[in-house]
Formats: C-alpha cells, sequence, structure tokens
C-alpha cells in the first residue's frame, strides 16, 4: 500500500506526529504501525510529569530558566538550538493538550498546578496526579480515533527503504499471521522508544524498548548519536527493576546501608536523598562495591526506608507505591524498608535528527526517545522526556506536511520484499541451538557489569568483546516455535538483534569517550574534559555489520561552557 | 489498622493448568496443559508464564508489555477470576494450582492472548470517546488555559485512570449473554467525558450513545466489574449516576 506518510510507532511521540499532520490536512493518507494496541505504549509508564514554564505555581519562572536548566542538566552536550525550541514550545504544547481534553491536575486558582523536579530552578512540571504519561496517552489515541487515523496494531518494523538518498517507506512483518507487508511512503517517522531494556533484568523499562527502529536506522545507514549516555534511576525494585518514583524519596524516605547508615550523609551531605539522579545511583553503586550492601539471591542491594514515615502518610501520599512494594517485592514499606538498585531507565541517545526532526535521508524523520535531536545531552532532566515526544512529536508532523505535497511516487521493489522474507525464513532455521533468552539474560548482565553506572577502559573492553560475542552467538539463535500465527518467540529473537547492535554502539560508546558527563562515569577518567570530548559521538554501521564511532560537534548558543554543581 | 504482608516463606512447586487452543490453527483443539515449576520470591504469574515460555514451552501464547500493572495488556481468567497476570502473586494460592484461561466475550488470538485492544477500540469509537467541541480547532492555544476547579480535574482524572484491561468486561455476565453490551470500561469512559466541561455534548447526545439495553439499561448489577477491576474503579457508582442522569433527560 502507499500512504502519503508512515509513522512507526504509536506511542506519545508518533501519535502527536499523526495529529498533527492529519489537522494540517485531512486529505493526507497516513499509517500508524505499532508493534502493541497505541494504549498500551510505554508512554503510558511515566509518571511525573511534562515541564513548562508557566509560571502558574512560581511566578518568575521563565523560558530562558528552562533552557538553562535543560542546558546544564545535559552536562552542555545538548545542543542549544534544539533545547531553545523545545523549552519555547512547551506552553504551547501543554496548553494544546489541554484543549484536548488532557486532564491536568489544577492550583487553587484553577490554572495547571506544577512540582518541583530534579534540576529545575522552579516549580515547573505539569502532571495528572501520578499518572501524567497515561493520560496523555489516551488523550492522543482519543484525537487520533476522531480524525480516523488508520492503525496498523501488532506489526513489527523489519527495514527501512530508500532509494538514492530518498524516503521510500518501510517493510514490516504483521505479527498476526507472520506475512510481510510493504507500506511505501515519502515521508516516514520512527517513533520507536528506547534502548534501555537491553539492561534486561537491570532495567524499569517495558518489554518492548527494545530499539527496533535505532538497529533498522543503522541497517539503513542512519547514524545513531551519544548511545553511550544511559540514565539509571536510583531506586529500581530488587528484583524486576520497577521503579520506585522519586517521590519517595521527597516524602522523606531514607537510603539505608547494611550498618543502618543514612550513607547519602557521605555524597550529598546537604541535598542528602534528594541529590540528582546520576549522583545517588552513582552513591548506591559505590556502597554496594564497598560491600556495604545487603546480598540477596536476586543481587546485591541497598534499603530505601520509609517505616518512620507512618503508616497514614504511606498510604496517602504513596498508595502506588505502597502497592508495587507488595505485589513485585513482596514488602509491605510500611513494615520493612524496601530493597533497592539503580536500574536502567532512560536513552539518551538516539537516531540521529536536527531540530527538524530529520535524519541523513530526506523524507525520513525520528522523534522521541528512539531519537536524539539532542535535547537531553549526557543527562535528561525529568519531566523533559514526555515534553520531548510532544514537543518533537508535532514538529515531525509539521515537517511531513510540509513535504508530503512535493515529493514523487514511493517505490519498494519486490527483491526488496524479498530480501525481508529470506532474513525472516532465516530465523527459522532448524539446525540452531541458541537461545534467545539465554543470550538476552547475559547480554543484560554484561551491560550492567561492564557499562553500568561506573565505567573503566577494562570493563568496557569486556563489555564491547562479550557483546561481540554474543552477536555472533544470535547467528545461531534458535526460533523454537515454528508457528506462523502470532510467533511471539519470533518477535522476541527479533528484538534481541536489535538490542544486541545497539548495546554494541553502547559499549563501543563508552569505550571511546575518555571523560565522565552527565550519566557516563569513568573511574579512569573522573572528569569532563571539553578541550577533548565537548562533542557528540556518531554511530555508523559498516558494510560488514561492525559499528563506527566517529563524532561531531555540538550546537552552542548564549550559554558556554560551565561547571556543572548542584 | 492491620496490614497484611505476602512474603512467601519457603519455595515449594506449584501447577499450572493452562488451557490451549489456537483457533487459527486447522484441527487444533482445546485442552488443558500442565507445567511445574519451582516457585520463587514473589513471583507473579506473569514471571511464571515467561519461565514457562523459556524453559518447557515456546508455543505458549500470552500478552504483556510493562509487567507493572499500568498497560492493561495481561489481563487473564486465574482461577476463575479476570486478573492481571503481571500484579497476581503466585504465592496467594494456598495449594500452589493455578489454572488459566483467556478472558471471555474477546476475540481469542490463542492461548491466553485474546484481542482487547480490538474491543476497546471498537468502544471508544461507538462512544466517540473524545472532547466534543465544534470550537476546538479555533482557539488560540498559546493563550492561557481555562481555568478548572482543582476538584473537578481530580475528579476527571479518577475515571481517566482506566487502564481498559478488559477485566471489568470478562467478569460482566451481561456482557456474555449480551455480545453489544458496552460493559463497565465503557461507561467509566462516557462518565469522564460527561463530567468534562470542555466536552460540548448534550445530555441527549449522550442518550442516544448509551440509553439503551446496551448501554445503562442493560447493567443487571451484579458488580462483577466493581469486584474485579484492577484499579479498583467506582464502577456501579458511576453506572447508578449514569441510568439516573439517562432517565432525566428521557423524561
Amino acid at each position: 500500500m502507499t500512504y502519503d506518510i508512515v509513522i512507526v510507532g504509536a506511542g506519545g511521540g508518533g501519535m502527536y506526529a499523526a495529529l498533527e499532520a492529519i489537522r494540517r490536512n485531512p486529505a493526507l493518507k497516513i499509517a500508524v504501525i505499532s508493534k502493541v494496541y497505541p494504549t498500551r505504549s510505554h508512554t503510558s509508564a511515566a509518571q511525573g510529569g511534562v515541564n513548562a514554564a508557566l509560571a502558574n505555581k512560581h511566578k518568575d519562572d521563565t523560558i530562558d530558566l528552562h533552557i538553562f536548566d535543560t542546558i546544564k542538566g545535559s552536562d552542555y552536550l545538548g545542543d542549544q538550538d534544539s533545547i531553545t525550541y523545545l523549552c519555547e514550545q512547551a506552553p504551547i504544547l501543554i496548553r494544546e493538550l489541554e484543549n484536548l481534553g488532557a486532564p491536568f491536575s489544577r492550583l487553587e486558582d484553577g490554572s495547571i498546578a506544577q512540582r518541583p523536579f530534579g534540576g529545575a530552578s522552579r516549580h515547573r512540571c505539569c502532571y495528572c496526579a501520578d499518572k501524567t504519561g497515561h493520560t496523555v496517552l489516551q488523550t492522543l489515541f482519543e484525537q487520533c480515533m476522531r480524525y480516523g487515523i488508520q492503525f496498523f496494531n501488532e506489526y513489527y518494523l523489519l527495514s527501512i527503504e530508500e532509494n538514492d538518498g530518498k524516503c521510500q517507506g518501510v517493510i514490516a512483518l504483521n505479527l498476526r499471521d507472520s506475512k510481510i507487508h510493504k507500506f511505501e511512503a515519502n515521508s516516514v517517522i520512527l517513533a520507536t522508544g528506547g534502548y534501555a531494556k537491553m539492561y534486561w533484568h537491570k532495567s524499569s523499562n517495558a518489554a518492548g524498548l527494545t530499539g527496533d527502529g535505532g538497529a533498522a536506522a543503522l541497517r539503513a545507514g542512519i547514524p545513531l548519536k551519544d548511545m553511550e549516555f544511559v540514565q539509571f534511576h536510583p531506586t529500581g525494585l530488587r528484583k524486576s527493576g520497577l521503579l520506585v518514583t522519586e517521590g519517595a524519596r521527597g516524602e522523606g524516605g531514607y537510603l539505608i546501608n547494611n550498618k543502618g547508615e543514612r550513607f547519602m550523609s557521605k555524597y550529598a551531605p546537604e541535598k542528602m536523598e534528594l541529590g540528582p539522579r546520576d549522583l545517588v545511583s552513582r552513591s548506591i553503586e559505590i556502597e554496594i562495591r564497598e560491600g556495604l550492601g545487603f546480598e540477596s539471591t536476586a543481587g546485591q542491594f541497598i534499603k530505601l526506608d520509609l517505616t518512620h514515615l507512618g503508616a497514614e502518610l504511606i498510604m496517602q501520599r504513596l498508595p502506588q507505591i505502597r502497592e508495587l512494594c507488595i505485589y513485585f517485592e513482596g514488602v509491605d514499606p510500611i513494615l520493612e524498608p524496601i530493597p533497592v538498585r539503580p536500574t536502567a531507565h532512560y536513552s539518551m541517545g538516539g537516531i540521529d535528527v536536527n531540530t527538524s526532526c530529520e535524519t541523513n535521508i530526506e523524507g525520513i524523520y525520528a522523534v522521541g526517545e528512539g531519537a536524539c535531536v539532542s535535547v537531553h545531552g549526557a543527562n535528561r532532566l525529568g519531566g523533559n522526556s514526555l515534553l520531548d515526544i510532544l514537543v518533537f512529536g508535532k514538529r515531525a508532523g509539521m515537517e511531513v506536511v510540509e513535504r508530503a505535497s512535493k515529493s514523487g511516487q514511493p517505490k519498494i521493489s519486490d527483491s526488496q520484499v524479498e530480501d525481508q522474507q529470506k532474513y525472516i525464513d532465516g530465523l527459522f532455521g532448524k539446525t540452531h541451538h541458541e537461545r534467545y533468552d539465554v543470550i538476552r539474560e547475559e547480554l543484560g548482565t554484561t551491560l550492567g557489569e561492564n557499562a553500568g553506572i561506573y565505567r573503566t577502559k577494562d570493563a568496557l573492553t569486556k563489555g564491547v568483546a562479550d557483546v561481540y560475542e554474543l552477536r555472533e552467538r544470535f547467528k545461531k539463535v534458535k526460533v523454537a516455535d515454528h508457528s506462523r500465527l502470532f510467533n511471539t518467540n519470533l518477535m522476541q529473537v527479533m528484538e534481541l538483534g536489535s538490542m544486541l547492535d545497539l548495546a554494541l554502539c553502547v559499549a563501543k560508546g563508552a569505550l571511546a569517550r575518555e571523560e565522565s558527563r552527565g550519566s557516563h562515569s569513568r573511574i579512569d577518567f573522573p572528569t569532563r574534559d571539553d578541550k577533548n570530548w565537548h562533542k557528540h559521538s556518531i554511530f555508523k554501521m559498516t558494510a560488514e555489520g561492525d559499528i563506527a564511532v566517529s563524532d561531531k560537534p555540538v550546537t552552542m548558543g548564549k550559554h558556554e561552557l560551565q561547571e556543572r554543581t548542584y | 489498622m492491620k496490614y497484611e504482608t505476602q512474603v512467601p516463606q519457603s519455595f515449594r512447586e506449584i501447577t499450572f493448568k493452562i488451557m490451549r487452543y489456537n483457533p487459527h490453527l486447522p484441527g487444533d483443539q482445546a485442552r488443558i496443559q500442565e507445567y511445574k515449576l519451582t516457585e520463587a520470591l514473589g513471583m507473579t504469574v506473569f514471571i511464571a508464564l515467561n519461565m514457562i515460555r523459556e524453559n518447557q514451552d515456546p508455543t505458549l501464547q500470552f500478552d504483556f508489555v510493562c509487567r507493572a500493572g499500568i498497560c492493561g495488556s495481561c489481563a487473564m481468567m486465574i482461577n476463575g477470576e479476570p486478573k492481571l497476570a503481571c500484579r497476581t502473586l503466585t504465592a496467594t494460592y494456598e495449594n500452589g494450582v493455578i489454572t488459566l484461561m483467556p478472558m471471555p466475550t474477546f476475540e481469542l488470538i490463542a492461548d491466553l492472548s485474546v484481542n482487547t485492544g480490538a474491543a476497546m477500540r471498537r468502544m471508544s469509537e461507538r462512544i466517540e470517546g473524545w472532547i466534543h467541541d465544534p470550537h476546538q480547532d479555533e482557539r488560540d492555544i498559546a493563550k492561557l488555559e481555562e481555568p478548572m476547579d482543582p476538584a473537578l480535574a481530580e475528579h476527571i482524572y479518577e475515571f481517566e485512570r482506566c487502564i481498559e484491561c478488559g477485566a471489568c468486561m470478562a467478569a460482566c455476565a451481561t456482557r456474555r449473554l449480551r455480545k453489544e453490551f458496552l460493559g463497565a470500561a465503557g461507561f467509566m469512559r462516557i462518565a469522564r467525558f460527561e463530567a468534562d466541561p470542555r466536552d460540548k455534548r448534550s445530555p441527549e447526545e449522550y442518550y442516544d450513545l448509551v440509553g439503551d439495553e446496551e448501554g445503562v439499561f442493560g447493567c443487571m448489577t451484579l458488580l462483577g466489574c466493581e469486584d474485579f477491576c484492577p484499579k479498583e474503579l467506582p464502577h456501579q457508582e458511576q453506572i447508578a449516576r449514569l441510568r439516573r442522569k439517562m432517565v432525566a433527560t428521557a423524561r
């Protein structure tokens, strides 16, 4: 089928793009392809909120302050032109969403409420109680239905097709019957989400955050950017990696080591448990490494103690957290401290795009966590991720409408389709014996150990070697289910392939970057080195399928480099 | 006040009896298949299903995305009750035998996997589950937002907490008898828009949507929706309120 626009991914970014495009030109033929039913997308898991300098709570907040906080938060790796656009658009986006029906929490005067968030100098984060992402996603899906946007749910992206540097569309697998479909289009928006699930059990992400868009982009010759920057959230549940929100510490929770000490006094004597995410994660990691953590069959951990807050406060303000702890850890935080450890949470890196969301191939755009504009640089601020998907989802929608009128007929050839068919058929190879779940587990383990919060040359060298070895073994991976009907086994194998390619970028980028910046902490290079490393990392796939690392300058603006202290 | 903790003390062998059936596979017969595995600390049905799929049977089909009770994908019949697999601890079942079936009233994809997505989309389209405002596109969005009472915002948000998992529909006897019955998730959506001053639909328009036996008047008040909603939404209160409202409109 031929479309004007094909959007891959039905989270907040993809749906905002679809909505913007159809509102600008109702005649456009748009297809949205998604691995899952749209409202199951990971946008729904975002709890905290969306930053926008509305100045409802703090009257002296300004867009300039939001810009500066974001640049500083990024440890000066974010592109200042993109960050400026992000922050300028923020109030417009909030009001647009509000108009579309998002139920934002309100202040006493009836204006949209704003809460404090890490790294922000003012109360700037707009929210819908503690399920902001869920309501934003609902609102966008409602509007997409209103405009009759066509969704192809349970389709898996196989390849991005181009000819002569021009977009021709995508090829996808219908998971229902394992049949291959081509979606020809002059404009494709990749809104495929992040890649932090590669850390597997050490990740807060949903199962689908496997970086399929990034992997397909690499294969199509589109570079990725800043892949080594992965944000670790300090308090994931020990076993599942599920998130215990920053709010638990905000309400007064203590972090405790095996001596019963509030160890944050050593690392952030003033802010204590409420230091910035990267600092608190690093502190927990040091405690564990120095033997001050707790042991269990599910790995080492430290404790988040809420028991002194009392039953009433916990029931009233942290009911969801209590529910999570009881369900997933078997611990009631009213009675016992919660076992936690840092968990891979957010991908700062992604498909290399500019402020207009354009990749190096004409007509192919990328948005959201799967893209790297870059507005988050080396460290994302809480409340800026939902903002990113909204602002740049909308921007991509505007761009493709401009483009749709002035492009020729897209064409995906039969041989291109056959290539993908061969790939799928090859996965069903009968002699293969490697288990995908074992490789996946080993990938998560080596990344956690060697490319985690603290990194060294030796560990990363091992990490890179491990990923190479796992990629070799993946060539012999077995698809144990031979059914062609809703073969989830096949999908998980393909997802593992994506994760392995992107893991190589993460590990290689981390090994190359000999400095510490934002989320990337090298023990052997403990300080930021602007002279040699104030630049983006760029990752390209070679003809042999290897990953080559190069770099690209950061776009500066009116804010000069400064030391980042809080 | 008493607080119960559910920390399993020892690891036992547990048995899963799982309905297997792929309606798309010619000649496939519905059957119950048994799997045994060793329970672990804090094991959920979702974790157990993944272990079964990875170590015992790669063909087993079930749905999941977020594993945190947020996305609404993994609802299934667990010992006869519709529940989210990711939030159900195996330790809850004292005799260690857990029977899993797909949720009724939804299109069966295979085994435990049902098409809740298609049903939810049909539901939303039927009630036109989005803000209706003829002037929506004309408004200047750069302007200050309309004030809204914080309590009202909270109220709307409460209805919006539905994750569309389908448990209420699987637990609904009316829906099992009457395929076109909207179901509690649909009424919750209606209640959400009806409460929202930004939605300009009139009471008559709402009446046209749900003022019949396929709508609120079909409910037999068996409370299945209320009993099994994993988000503990006030379904019966909403249905009762909608009914009163519809009756008032009909007059």
